[in-house]
């Protein structure tokens, strides 16, 4: 059947915003470890789906006794006798509007419960992804399969399947229940159900290239504003506002024009299956006319069709297409319901985990300073073509505040990321306080670090919500105690309760450091700091206050900072100068 | 009524965009399923009618089988022709509403106020318009359409029963008035608070999502991963009820259409029995009457997932309905008088929320051609003097009088759209000569030589990835192009290595001579272009050091190097 046949498709294919700004899908790389399996509709939905089957097949017999009413009523019986055929067609009537219920409500809670798990599973190995594997995916395309376009999988298990089920069995059950009666409407029916695919498909064929690329223009629609209104500072600092509004306009009109043009041919096979559908019900009934007349007495192997027999086999004719059309409704259900499972899976591969990942919850009570130690490492991940750590070796003493400097590329973020067990190592080992590094003691060792990334995450919240984390240790105490540490007074008076903006807007670089600080401060029990270019992109006196307050931070804790700042690396106990593959250290 | 209200403006809207083709739609729509009935009703009258003609052979002949053997082809092929055409009617009007909505929601957006919150919350803003936009397509479609129909399809059914006794007509239309608009009318009232639920708990999803992938390590060394994806869980839990809950109310609405249908069928059945055994009608005409209850119920089964869908347009166009009212007069600058390009007198700025203000009673003029430098701790309120320079904020008190001014913002916003398009933003009636040009100054024009497309090649996804140096380069090429005699630069080589960094400046000092130029900056090489530089501390300016005065060398030295 033709995808392109359905109204609604057209307006329903609009990106999100997140779509609007990520690589389009013949970019992506396919998941070649995805089983196939993955996409399909779980079993239990395809079982939820069959319960729908019950009330279209009830119709059968609420058909035969109605048909068999209209009959006693030609036949001039008394209205008495025919109250009970009467309360028999309503009760059916219920029966199948209840059954119909409950079969709609399972396959929903079967539907919603497959999409919580897809939602679980994609979350879940998304929260285990290492931060250093390249093709991690970015938090907005992320979040737009996790929300968005995982919608798309609700109706597509809860309406696509039962339609299809119900497209499959219904009619044959309605052929099989005409037939004993009179071959020649089944033959009528049987003609013009499979010609309705056929013709739909020539017309759809012709179609379908031109639509996808206009649902794609479609979408574009939204993503051109989506795009103007990103960029609306620009636009108003140049005075284009009227100049873009009148593009956008004029833009979505010619979109419409051709979109109407492409959708002129594509409803005609929505048309195809409207018009077979009336004319089939015409036919059947213009042959059991002609029938009862005497002038096509063939069909009813010999005998002769009384009027209730007739009647029924008109009232399941249109039965007979309503599975077809329900299914012609929900057909871009599928498209969008099967793309949106892809995405899931492939959120769901595992790539590079980080180490371990279980949030140890035991605090950490050992209060000394821990010391550092790094065996012949080797890493090579995050480096397209050669390794950026070589056989690396290093010795921080407890309460040593050592500075990794390096030129960009050197492999000193790695360094501290590797140490934090975000990533499994290639070659060799790191012991923290004695503690060897594995996947089973690294959530108990992050306990005792602290680390401070160059670009720390605002989250969805207030400045104290921001410190606090939602950490069980970080009362409001601590938080204000951290919020003076970190010289964050006036930002707090300034922000109060107030939620701060995407990704820290409204707070400068300086601020977003000094966050970072007071959420460092705020935790308990650590041991180890690992600072990751705290001092990147920030003016001097900025700079120098950052320097200060993380070492106020340090006092009796063990320091690795990774930078390229001079005067940052100055301040340390000692420097080790990283270069690109070649590891060596200096006083 | 509180919901018609809510609906003024996006009904207005649509009335204003595409009012003809919206009412042919529903017309259509409705002729459409009444062509249906009609088939259905006439194929019983005519089925009855030949089988009561053929038990004689004589009536048999005498039966007149071809006008309603037409009649019901000629309904068939109605039925298609109305339906195509409300196919294209309705989705040509829907498209052209999309078309003005969206031209609307820009220029609203665009005003000072609304742009400002824009760039504070750009992803959950922009998901919630994404969101009420497609909510508010399903209006028509959902909605309004299948509400015509319903009341059109009801008023005809009770004519045609109506012309077998009125009573039956009188009570059939009243029940499916009754029934068929009152069963979707309760469930779009239960179904409004969880379509809100809905919404939020969407939204709460998609803000987690981000939090737990953006902030992972900041989660993990934290202690809160699993948290996180708890916190992530427990908001899709929050879909989850709420949608259970709309689908109760789905369910509910479509079996109470279900049984009202089989009473309409079950009553009409009694009542075509007694009238006909009362000899009021004969047989055709009792089983046309069955068959119109037939299928009398079925345009009201379209208003179910309206009925629920209408909860989350109604929330849709409270949020986007004010967007739609008339724009307020923008922002007034007064021109600045001879011999200053700015002048600013007394002016305070708070910002909405925050207690203290960002700039205090602040004077600061800047002579024609005068290069000044704007210094100070981040926080200090550099920014927010630009944006009240540029116009982007006004002053809560004191005077702003300027010149029209161009404004290099601290980051480079490219638009999907072609290298020319992009460029003529800043000169709408810039001629290919011109952008070249602009390019050349801003050093770019090789790599403009060497795309196969040249300006005409396309930007942003699925176009020419831009590096941050050719980024600024072409911020850099629209500042050239646009004729403003006061140049604002935000930090404008913030991110560039040393050697790029220094090329764009020099490019930029010597387009410099005939503009007022003001900078934002914490790098030395960049206040270094400047003949005054102005200290700000907390919103006050502490300090304005001319060049050749000592606070001038300090001020300079204190600054960041390369």
């Amino acid at each position: 059947m033709g995808p392109a046949a359905d109204a609604s498709l057209a307006l329903r294919s609009e990106v999100s915003p997140a779509d609007a700004c990520t690589v389009g899908e013949s970019t992506r790389k396919p998941s070649s470890s995805l089983p196939i399996d993955k996409q399909k509709p779980p079993a239990r939905v395809k079982a939820a789906a069959s319960l729908q089957l019950a009330p279209a097949l009830l119709w059968l017999p609420q058909a035969w006794l109605l048909a068999m009413a209209v009959g006693q009523i030609i036949a001039g019986t008394d209205w008495r006798n025919i109250v009970w055929l009467a309360v028999g067609v309503v009760a059916l009537g219920v029966l199948r509007s209840a059954l119909d219920a409950a079969g709609t409500r399972v396959a929903f809670l079967s539907a919603r419960k497959s999409l919580s798990e897809l939602r679980q599973t994609a979350i879940a190995s998304l929260a285990r992804r290492s931060p250093l594997d390249m093709t991690r995916p970015a938090s907005g395309l992320a979040a737009s399969a996790i929300t968005e376009q995982t919608e798309a999988i609700l109706p597509y298990l809860a309406r696509f399947q039962p339609a299809r089920l119900k497209a499959t069995y219904v009619p044959l059950a309605i052929l099989a229940s005409i037939v004993p009666f009179s071959w020649v409407p089944a033959l009528v029916l049987l003609m013009a159900a499979p010609l309705i695919p056929l013709f739909m498909a020539l017309i759809g064929w012709r179609a379908k290239a031109a639509s996808e690329k206009q649902l794609v223009e479609m979408g574009s629609m939204n993503g051109f504003l989506l795009d103007r209104l990103r960029g609306m500072t620009t636009i108003r600092v140049f005075d284009a506002v009227d100049l873009t509004a009148d593009r956008l306009r004029a833009n979505a009109e010619s979109l419409r024009s051709r979109t109407m043009a492409v959708l002129r041919v594509a409803f005609l096979s929505s048309a195809v299956l409207e018009l077979f559908a009336a004319l089939g019900v015409a036919m059947v009934a213009v042959y059991i006319g002609f029938h009862y007349l005497g002038q096509l007495p063939f069909g009813a192997w010999g005998g002769r069709l009384d009027l209730s027999e007739g009647l029924f086999i008109l009232l399941l004719a249109p039965a007979f297409f309503e599975p077809l059309r329900e299914l012609s409704s929900v057909w871009h259900d599928r498209a969008a319901g099967e793309a949106a499972l892809a995405a899931l899976a492939e959120l769901s591969d595992q790539g590079i985990a980080i180490v371990g990942g279980s949030d140890g919850n035991d605090q950490n009570d050992d209060d000394n300073a821990a010391s550092v130690s790094i065996e012949a490492l080797g890493y090579s991940h995050a480096a397209r073509d050669r390794d950026v750590l070589e056989d690396f070796d290093l010795e921080v003493k407890p309460g040593e505040r050592v500075a990794i400097l390096g030129p960009s590329g050197s492999g000193k973020s790695t360094l501290l990321a590797l140490i934090a067990g975000l990533a499994p190592l290639e070659n060799g080992r790191i012991v923290i306080g004695g503690t060897h590094l594995t996947s089973a003691t690294a959530d108990q060792l992050r306990n005792r670090m602290i680390w401070i990334g160059q670009r720390p995450h605002i989250f969805a919240g207030s400045l104290y919500q921001n410190i606090a984390l939602g950490r069980p240790d970080v009362d409001e105490a601590r938080t204000n105690g951290a919020l003076a540490l970190a010289a964050l007074e006036h930002v707090a008076e300034a922000h109060g309760n107030l939620q701060l903006g995407d990704g820290g807007s409204g707070l400068s670089g300086g601020e977003i450091l000094r966050l970072a600080l007071a959420r460092a401060a705020a935790g308990s029990g650590k041991n180890l700091i690992l600072a990751d270019e705290p001092t990147a992109h920030l003016d001097t006196v900025t700079a120098r206050e950052i320097t200060e307050g993380l070492l106020e931070i340090a006092r009796g804790k063990t320091l690795i900072v990774a930078t390229h700042d001079p005067i940052l690396a100055a301040r340390m106990d000692r420097i080790v100068r990283l270069f690109p593959q070649i590891a060596q250290e200096a006083a | 009524m509180g919901i018609l209200h809510t609906f003024r403006p996006i009904i207005a809207l649509f009335y204003r965009e595409r009012r003809s083709m919206l009412l042919a739609g529903a017309l259509l729509a409705a002729v459409t399923v009444l062509a249906g009935i009609m088939l259905l009703g006439l194929s019983g009258w005519f089925i009855t009618a030949t089988a009561i003609a053929g038990l004689s052979s004589a009536t048999a002949f005498a039966f007149d089988v071809f006008a309603p053997a037409a009649a019901i082809r000629f309904l068939a092929l109605a039925r298609t022709a109305a339906r195509y055409g409300e196919r294209l009617t309705t989705h040509d009007a829907t498209l052209g509403v999309l078309a003005g909505l969206r031209e609307q929601l820009f220029r609203y957006w665009s005003r000072p106020q609304s742009a400002r919150l824009l760039v504070q919350r750009p992803s959950r803003l922009l998901f919630r318009l994404t969101a009420d936009i497609d909510a508010l397509d399903s209006l028509y479609l959902r909605v309004l359409v299948p509400a015509a129909v319903a009341i059109v399809t009801a008023l005809a059914v009770a004519v045609t029963l109506g012309m077998m006794h009125p009573l039956v007509g009188l009570g059939a239309g009243t029940f499916l008035l009754l029934t068929g608009l009152g069963v979707p009318l309760i469930a779009a009232r239960f179904a409004g608070a969880s379509s809100i639920r809905r919404a939020h708990a969407l939204e709460a999803l998609r803000s987690r999502s981000i939090d737990l992938v953006a902030g992972q390590t900041d989660l993990l060394m934290t202690g809160r991963l699993a948290a996180q994806v708890e916190g992530v869980a427990a908001a899709d839990r929050r879909a989850a009820a709420a949608d259970s809950r709309l689908n109760w109310i789905e369910v509910f609405a479509g079996a109470g259409l279900g049984v009202a249908s089989a009473l309409l069928l079950g009553g009409t059945l009694m009542a075509m029995a007694a009238l006909a055994s009362a000899g009021a009608i004969n047989g055709p005409v009792a089983a046309l009457g069955v068959l119109v209850a037939l299928a009398a119920l079925e345009p009201f089964a379209a208003l179910r997932r309206g009925a629920v869908e209408l909860g989350r347009t109604l929330l849709a166009s409270r949020r986007i309905g004010p967007s739609l009212a008339p724009p307020s007069p923008p922002l007034s600058r007064t021109a600045a008088r001879n011999g200053d390009t700015v002048c600013i007198a007394n002016a305070s700025v708070t910002h909405d929320g925050a207690p203290l203000p960002a700039l205090h009673a602040l004077n600061f003029t800047v002579a024609d051609g005068e290069r000044v430098a704007l210094i100070g701790p981040s926080g200090a309120g550099k920014s927010t003097l630009l944006a009240l320079i540029a116009g982007e904020l006004g002053a809560d008190r004191g005077e702003v009088a300027t010149a029209k001014s161009a404004l290099l913002t601290q980051r480079t916003e490219l638009f999907q759209d072609t290298l020319r398009d992009n460029l003529r933003l800043a000169a709408p009636e810039a001629d290919d000569a011109q952008l070249h040009r602009a390019l050349d100054q801003a050093g770019l024009n090789e790599l403009v030589a060497s795309l196969p497309m040249g300006l005409g090649t396309n930007l942003g996804e699925g176009g020419l990835g831009l590096s941050g140096g050719q980024s600024r380069r072409l911020a850099l090429a629209r500042l050239l192009l646009r004729d403003a005699p006061l140049w604002l630069l935000d930090e404008p080589t913030e991110g560039l290595d040393g050697a790029t960094a220094r090329d764009v400046l020099q490019r930029l000092r010597s387009a410099m001579p005939g503009h007022a130029v003001v900078i934002a900056t914490h790098i030395r090489r960049e206040a270094e272009l400047a003949d005054r530089i102005i200290i700000l501390e907390h919103g006050r300016i502490v300090a304005a050091p001319r060049r050749g005065e000592k606070v001038f060398d300090t001020a300079l030295a204190a600054l960041r190097p390369d």
